[in-house]
Parts: structure tokens; C-alpha cells; sequence
């Protein structure tokens, strides 16, 4: 079976520009908040992905099919999500795709949004936002910018594969991970990512809106939720509660 | 039978044990994650997302329950391992409030059911609600303390 994947451009796509990377995940987390980010700043769609890999699937909007990965884009952002569930076995090939897409577009650096889950997330009225770096300078200027780093952790799924990828291809990456619920739709997890984001970089959003249709966006997230929780636990997604060895 | 023959007897018995094994893994996926809708227009139900988290004292039901309508909630036990829990929407919700026009039906609750496969003290319930998110917690039956 060919199993061909391919980033095919529709418009100029920047250079030295940030990517954001906001696949469906835990929590949706991603997901929302780079959603969010593409409907904000009125980004336009720049580039789609194609590839035997991912389901044979469009997704209509206003009656108008759409590749399901789809890449948006102004003068100095790129964002890059998934209204589908990304197979499991697909996210090797696929994030390798998109980092060296990235490197060859000369992004600045890439910002991959997610999720940590969190056991008793209920209980918690304002999550915590944790990043990570691919090097030690990124990684001092996050604590610079007062955001939290993870110090010690599993990252599970594309934010480690978006990490892994970047630091062979020397290109620069952070996530932003924001502890959310482990399968249920988080908007309130997506905005406090979202304003961690805003410290660290110019990409600045207000997030009223975000937060004012958290409980629209849970009813309409439900089905990519499921289907997400799905690949999530085909790709061992849980071992991001494991404790890591290293003596 | 000749060496030929019994090798591919063994790489036919262990294709044919895979095979077994793969279907035993879709039959539980699907049991776990049903294909279909999440929605039922003839009861005018969406379906809730919820999770089942047994320890060994406990049975935590949660289910994600936004926008309903709290004096509605009702959670039934509907037997030793199934739980109902239904709560109407403070709004109704149609199809084209999700963008959708190719379907009709509106929707005024949210509805899910849990599995539960330990004995649960039913009559020791707890629920609460935050945030939308409902948490049932039942005390597990037949726990033996050592004195």
C-alpha cells in the first residue's frame, strides 16, 4: 500500500514565522486553543495536508469540503490543526512531516499546545500551564517569562514527536501544556494556555470569547473527543502519569 | 507431512491465532468506544462523555454534563452494574445550533450510562457537581478489613 503523505500549499506560506501545532489531544487542549487563535486573527487557510495515512474523510464547511489537517497562515503565524483524530500508528510519519514542512519554511520556532491530564481536574478552578524546550535557551526563557517548566515527565503523542523532530532538525520548539481533563473537552484549560502563550510570544488573544462558549464548544467536542480518547490510548497516552527513572 | 508443509502449518496456525487475537481486540474496542451517533432524536437525547474509575475502596462515576439544568439531574442505579444519569439542558439544542442542516431533531438532555463490574453500596451515594463535570461516588461492596 502506498502510503504517500504530502503538505500541498494553496497560498504563500511566510517564512520566519512561529508555528503553532494544536492536534486533538488531551483534553482537546490544543486543539481549541489554536482553533481559537485561526478564528481570531481571521488566519487563512494556506496549505492542507494529503496522505493515504489519515481516513478517507472531508470535512464540509459552509459546503465546501476541506482537507481534515489543515495549515492557516498570515504574515508571521502558521497554525497547524486536525478536525480529525490522528491514527496512532499515522503520528510518526505525520509529525515528521510537518517539522521538516516547518524547517524547510524556515519557521522561527514551533509551539506545539496541549494538555497534561490531570486525575481530579474537577477540583481545580484555574490549571497550570507547563513548558518544555528543545534547548536549554528556549528553556531559560520560558522561566524568564514566568511560565512553569516541566522538569521531570513523559510527554506522550505529537507534542513529544514535535520535540523529538525539532531537536534533529535543529529547528526550535517548545510545548505548552496546560493541565486539563484527560477525555472530556477542555476550553478553560485552552484559555489559560493561550494566555501562557501570550508571555512568551506576540501572539496576543483575548480570550472572553473562548471562555463565555466553553459549554457550546463541550457539546459540540464530544465526537472528536471520543474518537481522540480512542488513538490516545492506542498510543499509550496514560504513561504521561508515569513517574520517569533516571538515577 | 513433509518439513515444507509443517512450517507452513505453524505460520498458518500462528497467522490464524493473530487473527483471533485482532478480532478479540476490535470486538473490545468496539464494546468500549460503540460506532454510531451521540445523539438519539427519538428520545432527544445527546449522548454525555463520562468515565468509570474503580479503586479499591471506591467506584467514581463522572460524566461531562455542561450546560443542564442541576434541580433535573437524576442518577439511577439501574442494576449492580449500571448506572444511568440524565439531566435536561437549560437550553434545547437543534442541529442547525451545531451548524448541521442536513439532519433535523432537537435535543433537550444529556444522557449517559455507566458500567461497573464490582459490587457498589448503592445506597451510600454521593454526588457532586462543579463546572459542569458530575462525580458519583459509590463505596465498594464486600470489603474485608484484616484486624
Amino acid at each position: 500500500m502506498s502510503e504517500s503523505i504530502k503538505i500541498i500549499e494553496k497560498k504563500t506560506v511566510p517564512s520566519e514565522a512561529t508555528m503553532i501545532i494544536g492536534l486533538p489531544d488531551v483534553g482537546l487542549v490544543g486543539l481549541i486553543a489554536t482553533s481559537y487563535i485561526i478564528s481570531e486573527l481571521n488566519l487563512e487557510e494556506i496549505a492542507y495536508m494529503e496522505s493515504d495515512l489519515l481516513p478517507p474523510v472531508v470535512v464540509l464547511h459552509n459546503g465546501l469540503p476541506h482537507a481534515p489537517l489543515r495549515i492557516y497562515g498570515n504574515q508571521n503565524l502558521i497554525a497547524v490543526i486536525s478536525e480529525l483524530a490522528v491514527p496512532a500508528p499515522a503520528i510518526y510519519k505525520i509529525m515528521r512531516e510537518i517539522v521538516n514542512w516547518g524547517k524547510e519554511k524556515k519557521v522561527k520556532n514551533i509551539v506545539s499546545m496541549g494538555g497534561i491530564p490531570l486525575e481530579n481536574r474537577q477540583t481545580i478552578n484555574e490549571p497550570e500551564v507547563f513548558g518544555a524546550a528543545s534547548n536549554q535557551e528556549l528553556l531559560d526563557m520560558l522561566k524568564k517569562s514566568g511560565l512553569k517548566t516541566m522538569n521531570e515527565g513523559y510527554i506522550v503523542g505529537a507534542q513529544a514527536l514535535s520535540m523529538r523532530y525539532s531537536v534533529s532538525k535543529n529547528v526550535s520548539a517548545i510545548a505548552i501544556l496546560a493541565q486539563s481533563f484527560y477525555n472530556y473537552p477542555d476550553p478553560q484549560a485552552a484559555a489559560i494556555a493561550l494566555k501562557e502563550l501570550s508571555k512568551i510570544s506576540d501572539i496576543k488573544i483575548d480570550v472572553t470569547k473562548l471562555l463565555e462558549r466553553g459549554e457550546e464548544i463541550r457539546l459540540k467536542a464530544r465526537d472528536i473527543m471520543k474518537r481522540t480518547q480512542q488513538e490516545m490510548n492506542r498510543m499509550q497516552k496514560s504513561q504521561e502519569y508515569d513517574l520517569p527513572l533516571y538515577v | 507431512m513433509s518439513e515444507k508443509q509443517k512450517k507452513l502449518s505453524t505460520f498458518d496456525s500462528m497467522e490464524e491465532y493473530l487473527e483471533e487475537i485482532e478480532a478479540l481486540a476490535n470486538e473490545l474496542m468496539a464494546k468500549a468506544f460503540p460506532q454510531g451517533p451521540s445523539w438519539n432524536t427519538e428520545t432527544c437525547c445527546l449522548n454525555a462523555l463520562s468515565n468509570v474509575f474503580i479503586t479499591p475502596r471506591e467506584v467514581i462515576v463522572t460524566a461531562d454534563l455542561p450546560n443542564v439544568e442541576l434541580e433535573t439531574l437524576k442518577v439511577e442505579v439501574l442494576n449492580e452494574n449500571q448506572i444511568d444519569i440524565i439531566a435536561k439542558m437549560k437550553k434545547k439544542v437543534s442541529f442547525s445550533d451545531l451548524g448541521i442542516c442536513h439532519r433535523s431533531g432537537e435535543f433537550s438532555s444529556l444522557h449517559c450510562q455507566g458500567r461497573v463490574h464490582v459490587g457498589i453500596d448503592s445506597k451510600k451515594m454521593k454526588i457532586s457537581y462543579k463546572e459542569g463535570i458530575l462525580e458519583v461516588r459509590f463505596p465498594r461492596k464486600n470489603i474485608h478489613e484484616i484486624e
